[in-house]
């Protein structure tokens, strides 16, 4: 997995390549804490590149968008590989978060 | 001391090596001093020829003297006629070099009419004897001591001869043309001879010895031997017939450029005497030649018994040296052998194991240091080992004890309802690590309602587990047969959800089953849709409305859903474990492959099914590693039973 932070003019752009899963999902969720720690507003997730997201996984985007629900921010998915989504929509997650089509939908 | 041995390999180095330097220094010693013995040689052998001559000099100049002052006597008529013979018998007796001297006179020169006369004064034994010498028989104006000096008009020396029945000797004579007076003009009057005795010549040469074999010799200008070691070769012998019996063409060379008078030193390979350095050079007054013989090896024999002796010396100096080597490094490096013996001690679990006495080197006391550190840091290590094991064997013992505990959670008495024939129902577990977060659970509310439920807690271990405990708990104290399948999962939800700062949430799939009508009520909240198999060949998702797992929004409101299934249609329940199982590869079992074996198996009951689904799983992840905690659960409704 690898996780790459961008700045950009609405906020922060994050991309996430490979796997999230038991033994990596920590590397994430550390990636996305540091995001806390600069007060970043607005996290958009490129999720094109993501392979494959276990239950641990699906726990940080949770705790991430929690977070961002608290604190009047925006977390935003996008561009999900059908896989991703169907995760997504079997365990109900779609309708918690913020998913879109492309990266254009998403800004 | 064995070969390999690090003793051994120093001394044969360090023999090596001196020896090789040893070799060099004594080769270059050996090669000056040979060069430098060699120079003083040929010094020496030129002084010793130039000395001979000098010596010999010393007494022909003087021998010389006498004819040439009887010369003058005669020419000025210093001796009267009548006593000429007398005054010669006086003169061979006062010279013992003398041997006899005569006075040889031309025609008429001694006396007019006097056609020859040669007065001569010889020794006979004590006495010395007077005689002319001219007779018929012995006319001595046709002899080459009379002739050769006449004829040159200066004086001559014989060549060396053996005055048998004379002198018994070897005899060389001297002659020297005299002048007189007639009538005012100054003519030749005769020759005045000396015949001196060689025996001093020969003494004189001979007491000439170098090293063993070195010799002296003279030749005439003729080449004859005057002296040599052999008596049996001078006066029968030149150095050209010499040559000629020896077969040593290189020695005629020598003997010419004797003849020639000329000085040089030479050598020679000669097959009696070995190679052999000849300086010769020639007598000023007799014109004979000196050889002086040097023999080659002699002359380095000193060098040789030297090289000999120090060569003993050496060895005896390397013998001495590799045994003091062999000591002092045995002494050295003793230790290394008892540090060994510590170190299989130590090895052997023994910290106890005392250290070797080590003498003052660095090295040592280096190597004393860093096994005393290993001894306490492996000490040490042993000691943290085993708190670490016996902390793991703890930790793995209770998580032991926590998987009963967990197991014991949930039914695993199959069948579970032996006396309601209208349903069967079959249900596994199995966690990827000691205790998972996988749930499934299923009990009878009344005696006509069956409720059952599976979940997966996020993640896995003893955080998941934990989770577990609680929801299936919550699920026992909540569910009770007033409450509809939303009521029941809506109530779990809001209590997880109060304090769960970790986000942790379960997918969580509750059913309740009506035996008496085969009404199915069901809420899903997030979890896999089951599969439903109808009449034991059509198999489909069920059809479930979206929801978000439980744990994670108190306020959210979950709804329920029914369905009506007949008699012999069967439930298949399971978590992501078992279509998100992984080969090698990553590649997932898939939803397809499980429909695929759920087909096949349409008709078997829950426990077959689920055995097949297992071992499905396992024939595709190929002992990879299970990942994820699998559960499954199965029922079949078999109908209305009971009247």
């Amino acid at each position: 997995m690898n996780v790459t932070n961008q700045s950009i003019e609405q906020g922060t752009l994050v991309t996430i390549d490979g796997r999230i899963d038991t033994t990596n999902y920590t590397e994430f969720e550390q990636a996305m804490n540091q995001l806390f720690n600069d007060n970043v507003k607005a996290i958009y997730l490129d999720c094109s590149g993501l392979t494959y997201i276990s239950s641990s996984g699906l726990r940080v985007f949770l705790t991430v968008q929690k977070k961002m629900m608290s604190i009047g921010g925006k977390f935003l998915l996008f561009a999900m590989q059908p896989t991703i989504k169907e995760i997504f929509d079997i365990s109900g997650f779609s309708s918690i978060f913020s998913i879109f089509e492309t990266k254009e939908e998403a800004l | 001391m064995k070969t390999n041995s690090l003793s051994f390999k120093i001394i044969s180095r360090i023999l090596v090596f001196t020896i090789l330097l040893g070799a060099g220094i004594f080769s270059i010693y050996f090669y000056f001093s040979r060069s430098e013995i060699e120079k003083a040689a040929r010094a020496n052998a030129v002084f010793l020829a130039e000395n001979t001559i000098k010596k010999i000099e010393e007494v022909i100049r003087p021998a010389e003297m006498i004819p040439d002052n009887l010369s003058w006597m005669l020419e000025s008529g210093a001796i009267p006629k009548d006593s000429i013979m007398p005054f010669l018998a006086k003169l061979v007796r006062n010279n013992p070099i003398i041997y006899a001297s005569a006075i040889a006179f031309e025609p008429g020169v001694f006396a007019t009419g006097v056609e020859a006369y040669a007065p001569y004064a010889y020794r006979k034994g004590e006495s010395v004897e007077t005689t002319n010498l001219w007779s018929p028989d012995y006319n001595y104006f046709i002899m080459d001591w009379y002739q050769i000096p006449a004829v040159l008009k200066k004086p001559h020396w014989s060549e060396p001869y053996f005055d048998e029945g004379g002198a018994n000797a070897m005899l060389s004579t001297y002659s020297t043309p005299f002048y007189v007076n007639q009538q005012g003009k100054r003519v030749f009057g005769g020759i005045i001879t000396i015949d001196i005795s060689l025996e001093w010549l020969t003494e004189i040469v001979r007491s000439v010895k170098i090293f063993e074999t070195g010799y002296a010799f003279l030749i005439s200008r003729t080449g004859v031997y005057v002296t040599h070691p052999d008596f049996n070769i001078v006066n029968n012998h030149t150095i050209f017939t010499r040559a000629e019996e020896l077969e040593e063409p290189e020695l005629r060379t020598i003997g010419r450029d004797m003849i020639k008078g000329v000085s040089a030193l030479t050598s020679i390979d000669l097959k009696h005497l070995g190679f052999v350095w000849i300086y010769h050079t020639q007598l000023p007054s007799t014109k004979w030649s000196l050889g002086v013989v040097y023999p080659h090896n002699e002359m380095f024999a000193g060098l040789r018994k030297l090289t000999f002796t120090i060569l003993l010396l050496s060895l005896l100096g390397l013998g001495l040296l590799f045994l003091l080597t062999i000591r002092i490094i045995n002494h050295q490096i003793s230790p290394l052998s008892k540090f060994a013996s510590s170190a299989r001690g130590i090895a052997l679990g023994n910290f106890k194991t005392e250290l070797p006495q080590i003498g003052n080197s660095h090295e040592m006391q280096d190597l004393y240091n860093s096994f005393e550190f290993m001894k306490r840091e492996l000490s040490s290590y042993i000691v943290n080992l085993q708190e670490t094991t016996s902390a793991k064997e703890k930790i793995e013992s209770e998580l032991r004890i926590a998987k009963e505990i967990q197991m014991g959670m949930i039914p695993h008495i199959f069948p579970p309802f032996p006396n309601l024939p209208e349903i069967d129902l079959y249900a596994s577990l199995l966690s990827a690590k000691e205790v998972g977060g996988d749930l499934y659970d299923f009990f009878l509310l009344d005696e006509n309602r069956i409720c059952f439920a599976i979940g997966d807690v996020s993640g896995k271990g003893i955080p998941a587990s934990l989770f577990m405990a609680v929801t299936r708990t919550l699920l026992r104290s909540t569910a009770d047969k007033t409450k509809s399948t939303a009521e029941i999962v809506t109530s779990i939800n809001t209590t997880l959800s109060l304090n769960n700062d970790s986000n942790m949430f379960v997918t969580f799939f509750l059913g309740i089953l009506d035996i008496e009508n085969g009404e199915l009520s069901y809420c899903n909240a997030g979890h896999n849709p089951p599969i439903l198999i109808r009449n034991n060949q059509e198999v489909s998702y069920f059809n479930i409305t979206k929801a978000i797992p439980i744990g994670l929004f108190d306020t959210y409101v979950y709804t329920g859903e029914r369905i009506q299934i007949g008699p012999n249609d069967q439930l298949f329940l399971y978590t992501d474990g078992l279509t998100e199982a992984e080969d090698v590869d990553n590649k997932l079992f898939g939803d397809e492959l499980l429909l695929k074996v759920i087909r096949e198996h349409a008709s078997a009951s829950p426990k077959a099914m689920i055995e097949a689904a297992t071992k499905a799983v396992a024939d595709h992840v190929k002992g990879h590693t299970q990942s994820d905690d699998l559960t499954m659960m199965s029922i079949v409704y078999h109908g209305k039973q009971r009247k």
